[in-house]
């Protein structure tokens, strides 16, 4: 499965003899947990960053998925094991900064992915935009619907800061579509299961749904499980741009998917974190265009992260 | 009631557990009442049909978990049981395109592990808590690293019907559960283990004096918890199409909380698998009523917890009574 094989990719970065110049710098890659496909991306990203430059990539994932103690624990750990470099997506963009203020005071540099955060001294920041993946989504969506129509919106986490930027992009967009009606707007936890019941539910009350804004994909795919089962239709958005939504664009079940681009992130985080070490100038920050995924162009996407190449920075500062 | 207050005392009072369950269902119609008052669609065939699939998911996790609760032990490991058990069917029906391979695949997994679970607690003495506790731990590890963020989707619409599928208008998910609550309290209330499971809860000393086979026991209903687990694992695939590491991981906790609510003690040998029943219905109700009216669905977890402790609360004061 994958598994072997980022394990030995692993591996032979390891493995890899060190040359004449600085090369195998060590770099300690924080994701927030090992059950999201997103982070999954970041990590075949950091990898693949280093593979191409010659640099140890360690992973380190809270074995309790997006935990705050575990995540800062592991970080002073790191602290000890004195990595050259940190990529860094914290687990909770305030409750991490004593964790980032730590390996600043170590003297680590630190390049921060994915959220933000909310203090501390960062090399560089490399994101996509929450806030304009949900708008852009969003408004691919009403533009399709023909800008009328009643549409539900599927919230993740309650208080997670992607949930609420990507909430407020979806509702700026619906701001311009004067004509479409949000009829009900419920947390569904970035869940498919939670998703399904919730939008079952929704459906009773609501004998008109024309669009779903889901926050994620796996919301999404729960939400048209629901309309399959109740043999009805609706237009159905995600966030994430995962493999499964892709699938579901192409076999026309899902209309789009924002696409976050984990891979790229995980690629550009660590180019900039080596780069940074060998003493090149890096940008201080890079947000990745939004990209709505959809019929017209999801075909790169159907190659699996593991056999795409990281862009260089020099391709993604054009 | 108040008549019973009022009366002078008399031998002939209901069955405790069936008082019980009674009040459960008094309960749970207010709640119905109170929601068709409020939404007007509540009360329509089509919401209904949903509840009762909703429930049935619940319920399925949470009747095996029934007999653990009555022996005086818990299960915390059936979340990660179903997320495992789940991974490795869908794996194993996307290898072979043979549904009954995967199905028989997740119903052994399930049962697998709660066999172990039932070694754990009874053979070598692991207090229940911490037993399944550190196996919900080794479950979710094996699971975060054979799915290393993946996800598995899109199954055979033979097998989709389990999750999907309708028979004379009522869903599939509806059937399993009936069929589950009439084994269930056949098998708890008729049968000579089923009421050595009570035994072995009220009183272990005196359940093992009277020669019930305690460590046999116990291992039989880590199994079977075990075992639910896995046939709720396979529901949920049916009906998600896909599975992924964090599939089942949070449905521990309302599990429980059906059993609490449904009038199972925790100190063992008082409830039944109906009250469980009661229980899982409740707390679906109230998540379609907080969805139905447009409540934001983030207080369900309060509500939830207020009806726990009142629910718990209810039943001891009403034991106190009838002593």
């Amino acid at each position: 499965m994958k598994h072997f094989t980022t394990g030995l990719i692993l591996a032979a970065a390891i493995a890899l003899p060190g040359t004449a110049h600085a090369d195998n710098e060590t770099i300690a890659v924080f994701t927030k947990n090992q059950t999201n496909p997103y982070f999954q991306a970041v990590r075949v990203g950091a990898d693949a960053a280093g593979r191409a430059l010659k640099a140890k990539i360690i992973q380190y994932v809270p074995t309790k998925p997006d935990s705050i103690p575990e995540q800062l624990s592991q970080v002073e750990d790191v602290i000890v094991k004195k990595p050259d470099a940190v990529v860094f997506i914290p687990v909770d963009y305030k409750a991490l900064v004593p964790a980032v203020e730590k390996i600043n005071a170590a003297k680590i540099p630190v390049v921060n992915i994915t959220d933000r955060i909310a203090a501390g001294n960062l090399v560089a920041y490399v994101g996509a935009d929450d806030y304009n993946i949900g708008l852009e989504t969003a408004r691919y969506l009403l533009k399709t619907m023909g800008g009328k129509g009643n549409v539900i919106i599927l919230e993740g986490v309650k208080g997670s800061l992607t949930n609420i930027d990507r909430v407020r992009g979806f509702t700026d967009a619906l701001k311009e579509t004067p004509n479409v009606k949000l009829v009900a707007q419920q947390p569904a936890n970035y869940q498919r299961l939670q998703a399904l019941q919730v939008m079952e539910n929704l459906m009773q009350s609501h004998p008109q749904i024309d669009g779903v804004l889901a926050a994620n994909d796996p919301m999404a795919v729960g939400a048209i499980e629901a309309l399959d089962g109740a043999g009805r239709k609706a237009m159905v958005i995600g966030i994430n741009g995962s493999k499964e939504a892709v699938e579901l664009i192409k076999a026309g079940r899902l209309l789009a998917s924002g696409d976050f681009n984990g891979f790229i992130q995980g690629c550009l985080g660590t180019e900039i974190a080596v780069r940074h070490l060998r003493k090149e100038t890096t940008p201080k920050e890079i947000i990745l265009k939004p990209v709505v995924i959809q019929k017209a162009n999801y075909q790169p996407y159907e190659t699996p992260v593991e056999q795409r190449q990281c862009p260089t920075l020099a391709e993604v500062a054009k | 009631m108040t008549e019973a207050d009022t009366a002078p005392r008399r031998r002939f009072t209901l069955p405790p557990d069936l008082a019980q369950t009674g009040y459960r269902l008094i309960a749970a119609a207010l709640i119905c009442v109170a929601l068709s008052a409020l939404s007007d669609v509540f009360f329509t065939v089509n919401n209904l049909m949903n509840i009762l699939r909703q429930t049935a998911l619940l319920f399925l996790l949470a009747s095996g978990l029934t007999l653990v609760i009555l022996t005086a032990g818990l299960d915390l490991s059936v979340g990660a049981n179903v997320a495992l058990s789940a991974c490795l069917a869908a794996t194993v029906i996307k290898a072979t395109g043979h549904a009954p391979l995967g199905f028989a695949a997740g119903l052994a997994c399930g049962a697998l592990i709660g066999v172990v679970n039932g070694i754990l607690v009874a053979l070598l003495r692991i207090p229940s808590f911490i037993a399944t506790y550190g196996m919900l731990w080794i479950l979710s590890g094996i699971t975060y690293y054979y799915m290393a963020g993946e996800t598995i989707h899109g199954f055979p619409p033979g097998f989709r019907q389990l999750g999907i599928g309708y028979l004379f208008g009522v869903p599939m998910p509806v059937y399993v559960m009936v069929l589950f609550l009439l084994l269930g309290t056949w098998f708890a209330q008729r049968t000579i283990w089923g009421q050595q499971i009570y035994a072995l809860g009220a009183n272990p000393v005196a359940a093992h004096l009277s020669g019930v086979p305690i460590k046999r026991r116990l291992v039989l209903v880590y199994t079977v918890s075990g075992a639910m687990a896995g046939l709720a694992s396979l529901v949920i695939l049916a009906r998600i199409n896909s599975a992924q590491g964090d599939i089942g991981e949070e449905l521990t906790l309302p599990a429980i909380a059906a059993v609490l609510i449904g009038g199972t003690s925790l100190f063992g040998g008082f409830g039944t698998v109906a009250g469980t029943l009661i229980g899982a219905l409740i707390l679906t109700l109230v998540l379609n009523g907080m969805n139905l009216l447009q409540i934001n669905a983030s207080w369900q977890p309060l509500v939830t917890g207020v009806i726990v402790v009142l629910a718990v609360w209810i039943d001891t004061r009403t034991r106190k009574w009838s002593e």
